[in-house]
């Protein structure tokens, strides 16, 4: 069913600056809606239009499919079942207490006075709030205030609530409490709309998402969709949310079930691939337990061949010769990181050692290194982030050296060692130009 | 954010007593104070009063004195003066000073122990009811007085922005000291008269946002203001009694008295 739909709607301010160019949109019962857009993209524009602030120039909204209509009384009726949550609630909270806040809907809706006190009651205590009704709101947190303004809108039992950018300035905690109660609003039956450019959190929550820029809605659909795009997200001066760009990035090497779209980290994690199950053809007299030397392309020991032999233990035979077998060991391993003390660097023991070691990914740590690496013309694979960089591409059994001095020697090594703890796995790691015997007649080069 | 007196009273025991009980014990204490000639009944107010602010509404004892000491220092200064320029006939004591001769009269001491002593009364007075009875709380006391509800709600929005403006006043503030725009009278001048413009264009902004937000909650010219009922305690009744009492009987026994 659909409660609010736009046609044509467009909106520019008094001063003719276009804020909503020809958007069509409709909004669905019981859903989850995200609009995602940058600043100013005109999400808070659209949100006044559809409780009636702002009246369309061109174009309607309808409203239940009747068409909005801007007398006071019809006004009325909208605001009670469209109710908005402003971005910033001080804006909202005005009355010198709690209680009075959350009162003040229902009591210009005209209920009567024990029917405003039980309505209040009721909503302080399911935001969790009535031990502050009697407090001013200054004495609230930024989370506790965002609580009060949704429970003055709660109270006047909307069928829709909006939203505006619900999380800003709040605590990853205090976050936390406002999401989980619009996911409770919404499963007692609310429609909810959120603004938000957090892409992390519209791709998370909603149902349903429309990208907004320019003052247009550019596309609509639900979260996998549109975050999948990279170039709608482009457009829209977006990014990937962060969990869809870690699946891809172990899609790469081949850690994951393609063609999933992991919505969250547990999503995430359930995408990994077992590495130790595969499925192999097998000639028919292969029976379950036996071992088999299989053929895997670009294996990990023999770098020269296309082929590497493994054995593998057959733990099923599935009709048509197929069988799932388990590999006997650790389908990778960890590659290489070297560390060069550019404290002692010369151009030709660098690139000795580069060949030598068969480097494959060189990155420069701290500005100094930086300069010699683009003086002497040694090409830079990573600049940012170089120690997490040359682990997970020595994971992927890449061969890394990083390029740095003085204490960063140190403070990657740890960070290095730090890592293998952690994750049990063992990564070579070596200070490539070792201190020589004579460090006084090296010191004089600093 | 530094506390300032409606925060205390906001979070006070008393908070929550019958608002015409406390607002009555105050302006008895006034008017005992004011219309008494002997500086005993004022005195005797300050005390109880103080003991009740203390006490019973358990606020911070240095927090108190530092309170009072801004008025007290104010007091002891004319007090002096009032000594020793008031006032004629025998002096108590008196000393020269280049040939002016300089001296406290008995009726000059006296006055002067009258204003201390009404001063200090009154003080206790409006801090008991300040550090007792938040702003919220008064609001219903002041719609019961009749005063047209405009005026009321204006009041209460006014009572709730003054914080969020406070906020960014201090913000404001805080931004400008960092780069250094206190740094002698000049810059400091031209800070604040920014700081004024800034918070003036901020509040006109501020309006039309709530203008907009209160419509949203289809607004219609009614705020609700709480009228609690809370019943006089019997041992509250009692008590005040007591103190009602004991201050008209040192009230009628001093009446002709004076100290000295």
């Amino acid at each position: 069913m659909i409660i609010l739909e736009t046609k044509n709607l467009s909106f520019s301010y008094p001063d003719g600056t276009l804020a909503l160019d020809n958007i069509n949109i409709s909004i669905e019962k019981g859903k989850k809606i995200a609009f995602v857009g940058r600043n100013g993209s005109g999400k808070s524009t659209l949100f006044l239009s559809m409780n009636g602030t702002h009246r369309p120039k061109k174009g309607e909204i309808l409203f239940h499919g009747e068409s909005m209509k801007y007398d006071s009384k019809s006004l009325r009726d909208v605001r009670k079942n469209i109710g908005i949550v402003f971005q910033n609630s001080d804006d909202q909270i005005f009355a010198p207490t709690i209680y009075q806040d959350v009162a003040f809907g229902p009591t210009n809706l005209g209920y009567p006075k024990d029917k405003v006190e039980s309505i209040v009651n009721n909503t302080l205590e399911y935001v969790g709030l009535t031990h502050l009704k009697d407090k001013p709101p200054h004495h609230l947190s930024g989370g506790q205030k965002k609580r009060v303004a949704i429970a003055g809108i709660v109270a006047m039992d909307p069928e829709l609530i909006i939203l505006d950018e619900p999380l800003a300035n709040l605590d990853p905690v205090g976050a936390d409490e406002v999401m989980d109660l619009l996911n409770e609003l919404n499963y007692f039956g609310k429609t909810i709309i959120i603004s938000t450019h957090d892409v992390d959190l519209a791709y998370g929550w909603a149902d349903y998402v429309f990208l907004m820029n320019e003052h247009k809605v550019i596309s609509e659909g639900t979260p996998e969709s549109i975050f999948m795009d990279e170039e709608n997200l482009k457009t829209a001066y977006l990014r990937r949310p962060v969990t869809l760009e870690i699946y891809e990035e172990i899609k790469r090497r081949g850690l994951v079930k393609p063609q999933c779209c992991p919505r969250d980290i547990p999503d995430l994690v359930h995408s990994l691939r077992s590495q130790q199950l595969l499925w192999a053809k097998v000639p028919s007299e292969v029976k379950e337990g036996d071992y088999i030397n299989l053929g895997i392309l670009y294996g990990d020991y023999a770098p020269d061949s296309g082929y590497e032999a493994a054995n593998c233990k057959v733990l099923h035979v599935h009709e048509d010769n197929l069988a799932i077998v388990e590999m006997e060991r650790r389908p990778y391993r960890a590659g290489f990181i070297g560390i060069y003390d550019t404290s002692r660097y010369s151009k030709n023991e660098l690139c000795d050692i580069i060949l030598r070691d068969e480097i494959e990914c060189v990155g420069a740590m701290g500005k100094r290194s930086k300069i010699l690496a683009e003086r002497d013309e040694i090409y830079l694979h990573v600049t940012a982030g170089v120690v997490d960089r040359s682990i997970l591409n020595s994971l992927a059994g890449q061969r890394c050296l990083i390029l740095t001095n003085g204490g960063m020697v140190c403070h990657a090594m740890k960070r290095i060692k730090g890592y293998m703890e952690k994750s049990g796995i063992n990564i070579p790691v070596t200070v490539v130009n070792p201190e020589q015997k004579k460090p006084e007649a090296e010191s004089t080069n600093n | 954010m530094a506390h300032i007196l409606d925060d205390y009273a906001v979070l006070s025991p008393l908070r929550y007593k019958n608002n015409w009980l406390k607002i009555s014990i105050v302006t008895f204490g006034l008017l005992a104070g004011v219309s008494s000639n002997s500086p005993l009944v004022p005195f005797l107010v300050a005390i109880c009063m103080s003991f009740a602010t203390l006490y019973f509404a358990k606020i911070p004892i240095s927090f108190y004195f530092k309170l009072l000491a801004a008025p007290a220092s104010f007091v002891i200064v004319s007090v002096v003066i009032i000594a020793f320029f008031f006032g004629e006939g025998a002096k108590l004591f008196s000393f020269d000073i280049l040939g002016y001769t300089l001296g406290v009269s008995k009726a000059g001491l006296n006055m002067a122990l009258l204003v201390l002593a009404r001063t200090l009364g009154g003080m206790s007075c409006l801090f008991f009811l300040s550090l007792t009875t938040p702003m919220i709380e008064l609001f219903s006391v002041l719609k019961a007085t009749k005063l047209p509800d405009s005026f009321l709600e204006i009041a209460m929005m006014m009572y709730r922005y003054i914080f969020v403006f406070l906020d960014v006043a201090m913000g404001v503030k805080y931004a400008q000291s960092v780069r250094l725009g206190y740094k002698d009278f000049r810059t400091s001048f031209k800070s604040m008269v920014m700081l004024g413009t800034n918070l003036f264009i901020r509040s006109w902004e501020q309006g039309e946002k709530i203008f907009v937000s209160m419509n949203s909650r289809c607004y219609d010219g009614k705020l609700t203001i709480l009228d609690d009922k809370r019943p006089v305690k019997f041992s509250e009744l009692i008590l005040t009694l007591v103190y009602f009492a004991l201050v008209i009987l040192t009230f009628y026994f001093t009446r002709g008295a004076s100290v000295i």
